[in-house]
């Protein structure tokens, strides 16, 4: 019909098409995850029956039932992944940024040799390198350890650390830095005053991710803790599945449960994360 | 340098040994202090708990060692020529790349067909990009579990299909034509959501300068995509492309939760799953090393030429 204005037919197509496209393909991509969100809040009979169905009236049996396991599988994971993915990303994060910043301002052939090293380390499967890991954790006593598996973690993920907070380092002028010292201030002073406080975007890019890799870990924990250290809630997962593979409604519990914290951590921290991932990049 | 004599600033923790009267330029620590404080920690860790482990990993693969049969010896590189005759390993190796290739590619053209499709502002749009999001933040045990909820024989889609009047409908996860395609699939479902992130991240940089400077030059969607947003976007194509093959080659949980490397023989089994039947099931921990070994060189490789090819576009930009 319109053929005289064929610039503006190309708008006013899309501004109906663009948000239903949009639309359409996000909640293809979300079913899966309706579904568990739904069949956590449903009675076990109604889940292998009506599985697609809203969950109405909501019930909480199932989200109680694991919480009120009797051998307390979520509470004890829970208290072992808080402590294991707290720890790891404070010093991940501590460690990699000034390790970044040193590489990113050092000149010469060392620093350059000790960055390719540590970057050819970012695609290394864990898994792969899992059983001589465990050799040198017995060798230091650390094996079914807390601290073990903290170290393994700091070791494995350094190199991602320091790959986002050098690129990052790389946009902040290092006039800054130059004049921090003419004023006196010591390396550790420039660092944590001026350096430290630039680099939130990037921090929070490595706090995010690195705390949703260790929380979601499963091999490491599983062979690193041990059955006599007890479990993290991820592990804590997989055993479930084996326990009751019939029962969906306390496995999805679980989940849900056990997601549950990583999703408000990552809420807390999102504003600034894609900017620190991408940042450094864009100028790198 | 000034010669003034200064008082050491307030808070400063270092001092030159000896306590030598510090000048204002000398509260720096010397390079060495420098490396020990802020390079050294990260350095060790890594050192301690990666290379030690690989070069551990080169070692045991020239031995036949297994804790259920000392003791252990030197056998050279006879678990090398036994590797590249064992079809099990090839087969782990196969579905690695197969995978490996299938997520990288599926993840990045789809994740940036959606950015473009949420490159609007508004809370919609936001809202959405949240929901592709989520997967991310799951664990893949999570992913695996909800994804055996559906594709399994007795799963949604299949008693799904069943009602829709399909007789056989396909074994998604039981037939070992279409199990490693399975997942590949979840795999590249749970990493969508992190690059259409990036993408848009990368499309939000775009200058609008540059496409109405291309419009008026009379390019169409089609030549201001090629010539405007795609190099615009290799910073994030970088990005996507490193994390999809850190992904791919470390596939392991999906395998181990979902198929346990089946249907039959290894149809699903990577050289991530190998590795630790061969040594922590089997035993074979020589072996198992080997396999190790050879799949860190193919990474070296892979790494070493993906990044110098994606990192010359940037720079060429």
């Amino acid at each position: 019909m319109n053929t005289l204005t064929p610039i503006r037919t190309g708008p006013a197509k899309t501004s109906w098409f663009r948000p239903v496209a949009a639309l359409l393909v996000t909640a293809v991509f979300f079913l899966p995850l309706y579904l568990v969100l739904a069949n956590v809040f449903k009675p076990g009979a109604d889940i292998t029956a009506h599985p697609v169905s809203l969950p109405i009236p909501p019930t909480l049996a199932s989200v109680k039932a694991v919480l009120t396991r009797p051998d307390h599988l979520f509470w004890y994971g829970l208290v072992n992944s808080v402590e294991v993915t707290a720890i790891s990303i404070t010093v991940l994060t501590i460690v990699s940024a000034m390790l970044g910043h040193y590489l990113a301002r050092a000149k010469g052939v060392m620093p350059k040799a000790a960055l390719a090293i540590l970057l050819s380390g970012l695609m290394i499967p864990p898994s792969v390198i899992l059983e001589p890991v465990t050799d040198v954790l017995r060798n230091l006593g650390l094996m079914t350890t807390v601290p073990g598996l903290v170290l393994v973690n700091v070791g494995y993920y350094v190199p991602f650390g320091v790959f986002v907070f050098m690129g990052f380092v790389k946009t902040i002028p290092i006039e800054l830095e130059e004049a921090a010292s003419l004023d006196g201030a010591g390396r550790f002073r420039t660092f944590w005053q001026v350096v430290f406080p630039l680099l939130r975007p990037a921090s929070a890019s490595v706090l995010i991710f690195l705390g949703v890799w260790v929380w979601n870990d499963f091999l490491n924990p599983l062979i690193i803790l041990g059955p006599e250290t007890g479990t993290t809630v991820t592990v804590g997962i997989y055993r479930a599945i084996g326990e009751h593979q019939s029962d969906f409604g306390a496995v999805f519990a679980l989940m849900f449960l056990a997601t549950l914290p990583i999703l408000v951590f990552y809420l807390a921290f999102q504003r600034h994360f894609v900017k620190g991932l991408t940042g450094g990049a864009t100028k790198g | 340098m000034s010669t003034t004599l200064a008082p050491p600033p307030r808070g400063e923790t270092t001092q030159r040994p000896g306590g030598a009267p510090s000048r204002r330029r000398s509260t720096r620590l010397p390079k060495a202090l420098h490396f020990l404080t802020f390079g050294a920690p990260g350095l060790a860790v890594y050192l301690v708990f990666v290379l030690v482990p690989i070069a551990m990993a080169v070692g045991t693969s020239l031995t036949n060692r297994n804790p259920a049969n000392p003791p252990t010896k030197w056998v050279g590189f006879l678990n090398y020529t036994r590797l590249f005759s064992d079809d099990d390993f090839l087969k782990s190796l196969q579905n690695t790349l197969v995978i490996t290739v299938i997520v990288t590619v599926v993840a990045n053209v789809g994740g940036l067909a959606i950015a473009m499709l949420l490159d609007r502002r508004g809370k919609l749009y936001n809202a959405l990009r949240a929901v592709f999001f989520t997967p991310v933040i799951l664990s893949s045990v999570v992913v695996s579990v909800i994804w055996q909820a559906i594709l399994s024989d007795d799963g949604l889609l299949d008693s799904m299909l069943r009602s829709l009047g399909v007789k056989h409908p396909p074994g998604w996860l039981s037939n070992p034509d279409y199990a490693l395609y399975s997942v590949a699939f979840i795999i590249t479902w749970q990493m969508l959501g992190f690059c259409v992130v990036v993408y848009l991240a990368g499309l939000q940089g775009v200058p609008q300068e540059l496409m109405e400077a291309a419009e008026l030059d009379g390019a169409g969607p089609a030549a201001r995509f090629t010539n405007v947003t795609w190099p615009m976007l290799a910073p994030a194509l970088t990005i996507n492309t490193v994390m999809l093959l850190i992904t791919g080659f470390k596939a392991y949980d999906q395998v181990q939760v979902i198929t346990n490397g089946g249907p039959g023989n290894g149809t699903t089994s990577t050289v991530a799953f190998d590795v630790v039947q061969t040594t922590f099931t089997g035993n074979h921990i020589g072996y198992g090393s080997a396999m190790a070994v050879v799949m860190l060189a193919i990474i070296a490789v892979v790494s070493t030429v993906v990044l110098r090819v994606l990192q010359r576009r940037e720079i060429t930009l």
